[in-house]
C-alpha cells in the first residue's frame, strides 16, 4: 500500500505541530540551519529509500580515526524529487558520492541533505541549493 | 433487508462529517437543493436528467427534491455516485434535513440510487481504491481541484460523484455558503469535463440487462498481507429480501491447512459493486489481526459478473484484512493457486501443492504446466482440491514470473523461477500507525517482505527488476536517528507475522522509526542476510493545536473543531 500524497503530507506536516509532546518525531527543525553549520561528506551509498514523507540516504563515511560510521541524510518526498529527475534509482549502491547538508541538532549521525553530487560530477537538484 | 451499510460509522468519515454538519445546520435551507433565483421559483438544469422513478426515494426525498413533469428531482437527477457516496448523501440528509429513515429504508434508497444514479464499472474503477481503504498515492490531482477540494477531500471522493455542469456549480454554492469554501472556475471547468452527468460508459452500462443470479458456488482465492494464501469456497444465497444474500465463505490455510469460516450478507449494487459484511466463528479473539474478526467486504466484479475482486477489512483505521478474488465455481477443473511464489533453479523432486476445484479422478503429468525448465517428475496425490506434484528445476531455467496451468486452467505469472535474491523490499515502504485513547482503538500496521531480483539491467530499483514473492524473514524495529541498542518499548513491537502493534495508549509521544526485514536464508553477496527497511510513523490518535482538535482517520488528519475534553 502507497501513501495517499495529500493525506500523507498533510497528516506528516500535521504531526510537526504537535506542542508539548515529548516527540521523537522530527521536522526541518531537528537540523541546524545556519550557512556556517553546512557539512560535506564523501561518503559510500548503502542504501537509497525513495519514498514519502522524507527520502532517506542510508551511507557510510570514515571519521578521522578511519573508522566507519553510518550516516542518514534526510531528502524531501519522494513526490517532490520526481518532478526534479529523480528516481529510486538515482542513487546506486556503493557508488561514492558526495554530500552536503546540515546536522542533526542532536548530535545524531544524521543530516539535512542540500546537495549531492555522484561520482561522474553530476548534481543532484534537491531543491535546496545555495 | 438489513443494508450492508448499517453499521459504516467507522467506514466513513464520521468525524469529518459532524464538522461538516455543525457548519451546514446554519445553512439549512441549502439542502432543499434550489439551484438559484428567486426563493420560491424552482429552476432546473438545461441537461437533461435521470428520472427518478423509484417511489421511495421519491416519498422521502420529495418534499425538498421536487420532481418535474419529466420525473427529474432536484439535484437528485443530475447526480450519480459510488454507494459510498449515495451513503454519505442519505447521512447528511438525516442529520441535517431530519430524513426519517429506518435502516431498511435506507438501504432501499441506496440501492436504487446506486444502480440508476451510479457509477459504470470503468468510472469506478478509479476510485475503488478508497472504497476498498486502500492507501494509495495520488499523483495527478490537478492544481484547481487540489486547491479547491484537496484540503478536505482525497481525490477519489470528488471523482465518486458525476454531476451536470450545473450540479458541479450547485456544489460550489453549496460549500461557499457551508465552509465559505468555494469551487474556483478552473476546478468546475474541470470537473465538469472530467466527471460528467452523461458518458459512453454509463449510457452503456445503464442499458445493459443486469444478471440477478449471483446465487450459488463461488470459489475464493485471499491473501493476507505478511501470511500465505488462502484457498475456498463462498455459498451466496438469496436472503429473501431483494437483492440481499446471506454469505458463507470457507478458507483454508495453504500454509497449515486451518480453516477459517466466515458468514454474513451483503448487496451487489449497480450490478458491479459488493458491499457486504462478515465476520468468522471464532470473532471472540482479541487478537487484532485475528482472520475471524467482522469485516466490511467490499468487491467489484467484471462486466460478465463471472469474477470480482477487492478487500475484507476491519480496524480502527481499516488497516487490517484479506485481499480477495472470486470467481464463479464451474463445471470445469478450476485451478485456483499453488502453495508457493517460488522455484529456485537446481531444485529436484520438490513438492508442489496445487489448489483448485474439480480436478479429475484421472490425472497425468502433462496436465500440469509449470513452463519451460520446470519438469513434473511425478504426481504425488490428487483430490478433487488439491494435487501434489514432484518437480525438478533445471538449473537455466528461464528466470522470472511464469504461468502455471493444469489443463485449460491457467493463472498467469503465478509462479517466479529464480537463481537468487538481489534485494528485499518492505511493504509499505512508508506508513502511519497510533497509539490507542480512551476512545479510539490502537491503529496497526501489517508489513510485508518481498524479494527482488535486479533485471537485465543489474541495477536495483529499476523497471525491469522481477518481483519474486514474499520471502520468509525476522522482523525487528528501530528508533529513527537514534543510537544503536535504544529501546523501543514505548513505541511498540513487531511481530513474527511482521504486524507492528503500537505499544497501548501513549497520548503525548508520536515516534519516527525503521521496520526491519532480515531473510532468514537469501544472503547478500558478502554472505550477509538481505535486509530491507521501511519508515513508520508511530503517532498520537487525537491532537489539540491553536485551540482545535485533530482526530485521525483513515489517511489524514481531521479538524474536529474546538478543543474540548475527551469523552469518556
Amino acid at each position: 500500500m502507497k501513501s495517499t500524497l495529500l493525506s500523507f503530507f498533510a497528516a506528516a506536516a500535521a504531526l510537526l505541530l504537535i506542542p508539548d509532546s515529548a516527540s521523537a518525531h522530527h521536522g526541518w527543525a531537528a537540523f541546524k540551519s545556519e550557512p556556517a553549520s553546512l557539512i560535506t561528506f564523501k561518503g559510500t551509498v548503502k542504501e537509497f529509500h525513495f519514498m514519502n514523507p522524507h527520502s532517506v540516504l542510508e551511507f557510510e563515511v570514515k571519521d578521522d580515526k578511519g573508522q566507519i560510521q553510518s550516516w542518514e541524510g534526510e531528502l524531501t518526498s519522494n513526490t517532490n524529487l520526481a518532478p526534479r529527475g529523480w528516481t529510486a534509482a538515482s542513487i546506486e549502491e556503493k557508488e561514492v558520492i558526495t554530500i552536503i547538508g546540515y546536522p542533526a541538532k542532536s548530535g545524531a549521525h544524521a543530516m539535512r541533505v542540500t546537495k549531492i553530487v555522484l561520482s561522474n560530477g553530476k548534481e543532484l537538484k534537491v531543491g535546496l541549493e545555495r | 433487508m438489513t443494508s450492508p451499510f448499517r453499521s459504516t460509522s467507522t467506514y466513513t468519515s464520521v468525524v469529518s462529517l459532524a464538522g461538516a454538519l455543525l457548519w451546514s445546520l446554519l445553512f439549512l435551507n441549502f439542502a432543499s437543493g434550489q439551484v438559484s433565483g428567486t426563493p420560491g421559483q424552482i429552476q432546473y438544469p438545461s441537461e437533461e436528467g435521470i428520472p427518478v422513478r423509484d417511489p421511495l426515494v421519491k416519498a422521502k426525498c420529495g418534499s425538498c427534491h421536487t420532481s418535474d413533469d419529466r420525473g427529474n428531482m432536484k439535484r437528485i437527477s443530475w447526480e450519480r455516485a459510488t454507494p459510498e457516496g449515495w451513503e454519505l448523501a442519505l447521512q447528511r440528509m438525516i442529520l441535517l434535513a431530519d430524513v426519517d429513515l429506518t435502516p431498511e429504508e435506507k438501504g432501499r434508497l441506496i440501492q436504487y440510487l446506486s444502480t440508476h444514479h451510479g457509477l459504470a464499472p470503468e468510472e469506478a474503477k478509479g476510485v475503488r481504491y478508497d472504497v476498498e481503504r486502500r492507501i494509495h498515492e495520488e499523483t495527478s490531482i490537478p492544481k484547481a481541484v487540489m486547491t479547491s477540494c484537496g484540503k478536505c477531500h482525497n481525490f477519489a471522493r470528488v471523482l465518486s460523484w458525476r454531476r451536470s455542469v450545473d450540479d458541479w456549480k450547485e456544489l460550489s454554492q453549496a460549500h461557499t455558503l457551508r465552509y465559505n469554501a468555494p469551487l474556483s472556475e478552473e476546478a468546475i471547468a474541470f470537473l465538469a469535463k472530467m466527471a460528467p452527468l452523461r458518458t459512453p460508459e454509463w449510457a452503456a452500462w445503464s442499458a445493459r440487462t443486469p444478471n440477478k443470479t449471483l446465487a450459488g458456488r463461488w470459489l475464493v482465492t485471499a491473501s493476507v498481507q505478511g501470511r500465505v494464501r488462502y484457498f475456498g469456497e463462498m455459498q451466496l444465497e438469496s436472503s429473501g429480501a431483494d437483492g440481499e444474500f446471506n454469505t458463507r465463505a470457507t478458507l483454508q490455510s495453504v500454509a497449515d491447512g486451518s480453516t477459517v469460516i466466515r458468514t454474513g450478507h451483503g448487496m451487489m449494487y449497480g450490478g458491479y459493486a459488493w458491499r457486504g459484511f462478515s465476520k468468522g466463528g471464532n470473532a471472540t479473539s482479541s487478537a487484532p489481526d485475528d482472520l475471524s474478526n467482522e469485516a466490511r467486504e467490499v468487491m467489484t466484479s467484471t462486466p460478465d459478473e463471472l469474477s470480482a475482486e477487492g478487500r475484507w477489512f476491519w480496524g480502527q483505521y481499516q488497516e487490517l484484512g484479506f485481499d480477495v478474488k472470486i470467481q464463479r465455481a464451474s463445471s470445469d477443473a478450476t485451478l485456483l493457486g499453488i502453495d508457493r511464489a517460488l522455484l529456485k533453479t537446481g531444485l529436484q523432486s520438490d513438492r508442489i501443492r496445487l489448489l483448485g476445484d474439480r480436478f479429475p479422478a484421472q490425472i497425468s503429468k502433462a496436465d500440469l504446466d509449470f513452463g519451460p525448465g520446470v519438469s513434473v517428475r511425478r504426481i504425488v496425490s490428487r483430490s478433487a482440491s488439491e494435487i501434489i506434484a514432484e518437480v525438478n528445476v533445471a538449473l537455466n531455467a528461464p528466470l522470472g514470473k511464469r504461468k502455471v496451468a493444469f489443463r485449460r486452467s491457467v493463472l498467469p505469472g503465478a509462479l517466479a523461477v529464480y537463481d537468487h535474491a538481489d534485494y528485499i523490499k518492505v511493504t509499505p515502504e512508508s506508513a502511519i500507525a497510533a497509539f490507542g485513547n480512551e476512545t479510539r482503538n490502537r491503529g496497526y500496521q501489517q508489513y510485508e517482505a518481498i524479494a527482488y531480483q535486479n533485471g537485465p539491467d543489474g541495477k536495483r530499483h529499476t523497471d525491469d527488476d522481477v518481483e519474486l514473492g514474499p520471502i520468509d524473514v525476522t522482523w525487528s524495529m528501530k528508533i529513527f536517528y537514534e543510537s544503536e541498542g535504544n529501546g523501543t518499548d514505548p513505541v511498540g513491537s513487531v511481530s513474527p507475522t511482521g504486524l507492528f502493534i503500537p505499544a497501548g495508549n501513549n497520548p503525548n509521544n508520536n515516534f519516527d522509526v525503521w521496520v526491519l526485514a532480515d531473510a532468514k536464508t537469501e544472503k547478500d553477496k558478502e554472505g550477509k542476510p538481505l535486509e530491507g527497511k521501511a519508515y513508520l510513523v508511530v503517532t498520537v490518535p487525537v491532537y489539540i493545536f491553536g485551540g482545535r482538535r485533530y482526530v485521525r482517520e483513515f489517511d489524514r488528519w481531521i479538524d474536529d473543531g474546538p478543543a474540548r475534553p475527551v469523552q469518556r
